[in-house]
């Protein structure tokens, strides 16, 4: 179990809220389908543990920027899916601003280094 | 349905769809099916903490995990009832100890008076150039502050009666009176249960409002809370008074473990003390602008701090301080030296919050040195919690296998360990505050002089239960972390499939363990070492020889002032009085004296010698005694050279004096002192010149610890009178079969004058030790307590070792181990692990003797025969704790043993 967990790449908390309201904006999904398309859109760079996925659902749910529709308790076996809301649609552009935001700085400071590479 | 219940309803059906899903997807990219599910629930990953951590989102579920922990942890409480008896018991008396403690410290050191706003309350005290402070101003003084300070709301003032005669319906009893202004009580702002307090106008004529407000404690001890006393004439010191109100039932008086019964006008003082006040002479106690006899307490204005009222208030002192020296002037004790000593005086304010500081001062060192020692008391305690936890750590390794196996995070495995030790921690707090409750009240009784009896309430306050809550979940924290820690970080394989007794997780925890028995070997050392050596002082202190010898002496005092005795009719009742004391028969000889050995009461007084001129700067103060005829013999006090007073030194002849030897070596060094000749301006009240007629050996006076400062004793009748003397009464017999005929032969000179203070010396030497005897004596109960947490500590190791190895015994045994062998063995570990804590402690001890240097007497903090003795007897406790397992062992049966495996 250790050993596992140094090789994997972890994600930080916010991150995968953000990929997961991401993902959402092209329309609903189920969970599994959320995770099929964060590992494919990344080609696989981001490993991430399914499971995970389930806290952050609830996260955002718990806030307001999902909602939620179908499932077991509605009485179809139709397997839940998850919309983004009008407000999880603002927060997404907000929590892009400062992704670019962090990047841009990350990218400013590591640029002398990345020149002597080129 | 909530949101919140819909969703986390549906998640394990949801979390089902997923890996459902993702098996399929593995199915259709060609996967046995097999394998395709193996494959999504390894991609899935832990779906218990999955779940966990989901509905943690919601909120409320720390609540819910605690609730869980918390039945979870009572149910392993109560499935070990033994375990948990000792640990709960252990921790019990570590912070009962603690407790009682704090509540006592609370009481005396750190509690405000119950009365209003007490944070703006501040008491004025003088210092003098020399660095002496004095808590009483003149009335005069009084008056000027009160009337022009612009800093202080109020200003009051009380001079202390001490005991009074409280006469009802016939019947006296002695009672504790204070004279006090009239705006006292509702400065204080406190409140009364029937009737009013003093007010400004009782105080403002002399003698004319004969009112009494007594202590609702003094109503319910007295009266049994009868509300008819309200009005009641009765009889203060043979003067009529009246009561007029009870105060709130918390108010005590100013002076913490001093409750105050009676309180009365100060303008009444002069008809309940007539000699004291002496009404209408120069020395009058309300005109006098010299006279320093009444304390001074005020309540700073808001915003106005201690310093600003010391700055506001300087010039206005120096003022009265000029008119209390122009007071002076024509007096008999006059002089430029009490001139100069006057006006260098400075006026300071101090915090009066929690009342006056006498218990305090006295008080404090003895009990914080005390918390520190129950400190050390309730580490050992939880070392020894804490070992216990690690051995049933152990025993409960396959459940928290098991537990994570199921997919517990370590996170929530720590915590369920810690609540339990919380509770265990709890459960010993409130065990613990039961004991400090009885504890406490049979620590009071410690504190107490017979003179001053300390009446505390210590009643646990909310202060007191904070202390409690904290110091329990920082025990549990103590004794929690360690094994809780080592507990969770288990490898799951090996201790699902293996024995307890090989597991490898046990290297470290044994390790631990020697670590939590060395620890508490060393720090009841130290607390041994610590208690052997305040043992020690004061056993010091009690054989050495004072310079009197205090067996078969009683003491008995008198006032005679205090029923209007003045000047010489004074001498003639003492002189009456001791004729019928020695008539007594089994009476070997008697005197009296102004202060009787370590009575607490000396006066200095600053002395002229002739041929001695001293440096510009030099403190000439020596400590005088007025003493009768025969005082040195009775009290065995050898004369060195010259000779005692004599019935012949009386008012009208020569005036002469006795010195001890540390006067003689201070002015005449070796010379013979004899013939020479000084004078006390400031007491007798002339420069008369005053002849040596003798030289007696060093008595300590004050207290045992510091020796006998320059001493002049001069006959009793040659001096101004000082108040209450004390007879002193050599017996033949036991002396405390002799009280009642002291008191009556007293008596028998005047029935009307009061006899107080009847007691024998050893008790009131006794009585200069109570700290002392209170330090030596709780330090000895904890460090043996602490004794016994460690042997018990050390014996649970022990134990647990040769019982995880029987097996490898078993196998030494049948290999041809002889049982000395294995005895030698296990003793062997005890020993150095014994080695280890007194290696560890002794050095601890020494190092930490130093912070209480000032509390040891003729005893060094490296004093060898302490520091062997608390080695011997540890290092005994500790053997007898190996040797009882290590005999178990040698009894183990080779066969059984590794049959058992």
């Amino acid at each position: 179990m250790t050993t596992q967990e140094k090789d994997r790449i972890e994600l930080l908390q916010g991150t995968l809220d953000l990929l997961i309201l991401r993902t959402l904006l092209f329309g609903p999904a189920h969970g599994h389908a959320i995770a099929r398309a964060i590992e494919r859109n990344s080609e696989d760079v981001l490993q991430v543990e399914q499971g995970s996925l389930y806290p952050a659902l609830h996260r955002l749910i718990k806030r307001g920027w999902i909602s939620f529709a179908g499932g077991p308790s509605e009485n179809n076996r139709r397997a839940k899916y998850y919309r983004l809301t009008a407000r999880g649609r603002k927060q997404l552009q907000v929590e892009t601003t400062k992704w670019d935001k962090l990047a841009g700085a990350i990218a400013r400071i590591l640029r002398p280094a990345a020149e002597k590479v080129e | 349905m909530s949101r919140r219940k819909k969703i986390l309803g549906d998640l394990d059906q949801d979390i089902r769809d997923h890996i459902e899903k993702e098996t399929q997807d593995n199915i259709e990219r060609g996967m046995p099916p097999e394998e395709a599910r193996y494959a999504a629930l390894r991609k899935f990953g832990n779906v218990a903490q999955v779940k966990e951590e989901t509905r943690e989102v919601w909120s409320f579920r720390w609540l819910e995990q605690l609730g869980q922990d918390i039945r979870y942890g009572l149910r392993m409480l109560r499935k070990n009832p033994g375990f948990t008896a000792v640990a709960v018991l252990t921790l019990a008396l570590g912070i009962g100890a603690n407790t009682a403690l704090f509540s006592l410290i609370d009481a005396v050191l750190l509690k405000m008076l119950p009365v209003a706003s007490p944070e703006r309350l501040v008491q004025l005290t003088s210092v003098t150039a020399d660095g002496r402070t004095n808590d009483y101003f003149s009335y005069p003084t009084y008056k000027t502050l009160r009337d022009q300070n612009r800093v202080f709301s109020d200003v009051f003032a009380f001079r202390t009666l001490g005991d009074v005669d409280f006469e009802v319906d016939g019947h006296g009893e002695l009672a504790q009176g204070q004279t006090v202004t009239g705006n006292y009580h509702a400065a204080l702002g406190v409140g009364v249960v029937l009737g009013r307090t003093i007010n400004p106008a009782d105080d403002r004529v002399r003698g004319g409002s004969p009112v009494a407000v007594i202590s609702y404690r003094y109503w319910e001890r007295r009266f049994g809370r009868d509300p008819s006393v309200l009005g009641k004439n009765i009889v203060l010191d043979n003067v009529p008074f009246k009561i007029i109100g009870i105060t709130a039932p918390e108010f005590f008086g100013l002076e913490p473990g001093q409750a105050v019964d009676v309180w009365i006008p100060l303008a009444e003082y002069g008809q309940i003390r007539p000699g004291v006040a002496a009404i209408g002479t120069p020395y009058d106690i309300f005109e006098a602008a010299y006279r320093n006899s009444i304390r001074i307490m005020a309540r700073l204005k808001p915003g106005v701090t201690e310093a600003k009222a010391q700055a506001d208030l300087a010039p206005m002192f120096q003022q009265a301080l000029q008119r209390a020296a122009d007071s002076l002037t024509g007096l008999p004790f006059d002089s430029p030296e009490g001139h100069k000593l006057y006006l260098k005086t400075r006026l300071e304010v101090e915090a009066g919050g929690r009342g006056l500081a006498s218990l305090r001062e006295r008080l404090s060192k003895p009990l914080l040195t005390l918390m520190a020692v129950v400190g050390l008391l309730l580490l050992i305690a939880c070392a020894n919690v804490a070992s216990l936890l690690l051995v049933r750590a152990a025993a409960r390794q396959r459940e928290i296998a098991i537990r994570v196996a199921l997919g517990a995070p370590r996170r929530r495995l720590m915590r369920q360990l810690i609540t339990e030790s919380v509770m265990l921690a709890l459960a010993g707090g409130v065990l613990g505050l039961l004991f400090a409750y009885w504890g406490s009240d049979s620590l009071v009784p410690l504190m107490s002089h017979s003179a001053t009896p300390v009446l505390l309430s210590v009643r646990p306050d909310v202060r007191v239960l904070a202390f409690t809550l904290i110091v329990s979940l920082a025990t549990a924290l103590l004794f929690g972390l360690a094994p809780a820690w080592r507990a969770s970080r288990l490898d799951v394989s090996p201790a699902t499939k293996e024995s307890e007794r090989t597991m490898g997780a046990m290297g470290g925890q044994a390790r631990l363990g020697k670590i939590l028995a060395v620890m508490q070997v060393a720090l009841s050392l130290v607390m041994l070492i610590g208690a052997g050596l305040l043992v020690r002082s004061l056993a010091n202190l009690k054989s050495f020889y004072p310079g009197f010898n205090q067996d078969r002496v009683l003491l008995a005092s008198v006032n005679p002032t205090l029923v209007g005795y003045l000047g010489s009719q004074i001498d003639r009742l003492y002189a009456q009085a001791l004729e019928r004391i020695r008539a007594i028969p089994g009476v070997r000889s008697a005197s009296f004296s102004m202060s009787s050995p370590l009575g607490q009461s000396s006066g200095f007084t600053e002395a002229v010698v002739e041929g001695y001129t001293p440096s510009p700067r030099e403190q000439m103060a020596v400590q005088l005694n007025l003493i009768g005829p025969g005082y040195f013999r009775t009290l065995e006090t050898a004369v060195l050279t010259g000779r005692e007073f004599t019935d012949a030194d009386g008012a009208n002849a020569p005036k002469v004096a006795v010195i001890n030897q540390a006067m003689t070596r201070r002015f005449f060094g070796a010379t013979n002192p004899i013939g020479r000749r000084f004078s006390l301006p400031g007491w007798i009240g002339d420069k008369t010149m005053i002849e040596i007629v003798g030289v007696v050996e060093d008595a300590r006076s004050e207290n045992l610890r510091e020796a006998a400062p320059p001493t002049a004793y001069v006959p009793f009748p040659q001096s101004s009178d000082p108040g209450s003397v004390t007879f002193e009464v050599r017996t033949y017999t036991d002396p405390a079969s002799m009280t009642e005929s002291v008191r009556r032969a007293i008596q028998q000179a005047d029935s009307r004058v009061p006899v107080f203070g009847v007691k024998t010396l050893p008790e009131q030497v006794d009585e200069s030790l109570v700290e002392e005897r209170m330090t030596a004596s709780l330090s000895s109960l904890f460090g043996l307590l602490a004794l016994m947490l460690a042997s018990i500590g050390v014996y649970g190791l022990m134990a647990h070792t040769v019982a995880r190895r029987t097996n490898e015994i078993g196998l030494r045994m049948a290999l041809g181990a002889h049982r000395g062998q294995i005895l030698s063995m296990v003793m062997g570990q005890t020993l150095m692990l014994a080695a280890a804590g007194l290696a560890i402690g002794v050095p601890a001890a020494v190092a930490a003797s130093r912070l209480v240097t000032s509390q040891l007497y003729g005893v060094r903090a490296t004093d060898p025969i302490t520091l062997a003795g608390a080695v011997a007897l540890m290092t005994a406790l500790v053997a007898l704790a190996g040797y009882l397992p290590a005999r178990g062992a040698t009894k183990i049966d080779p066969m059984v043993a590794l049959r058992y495996e």
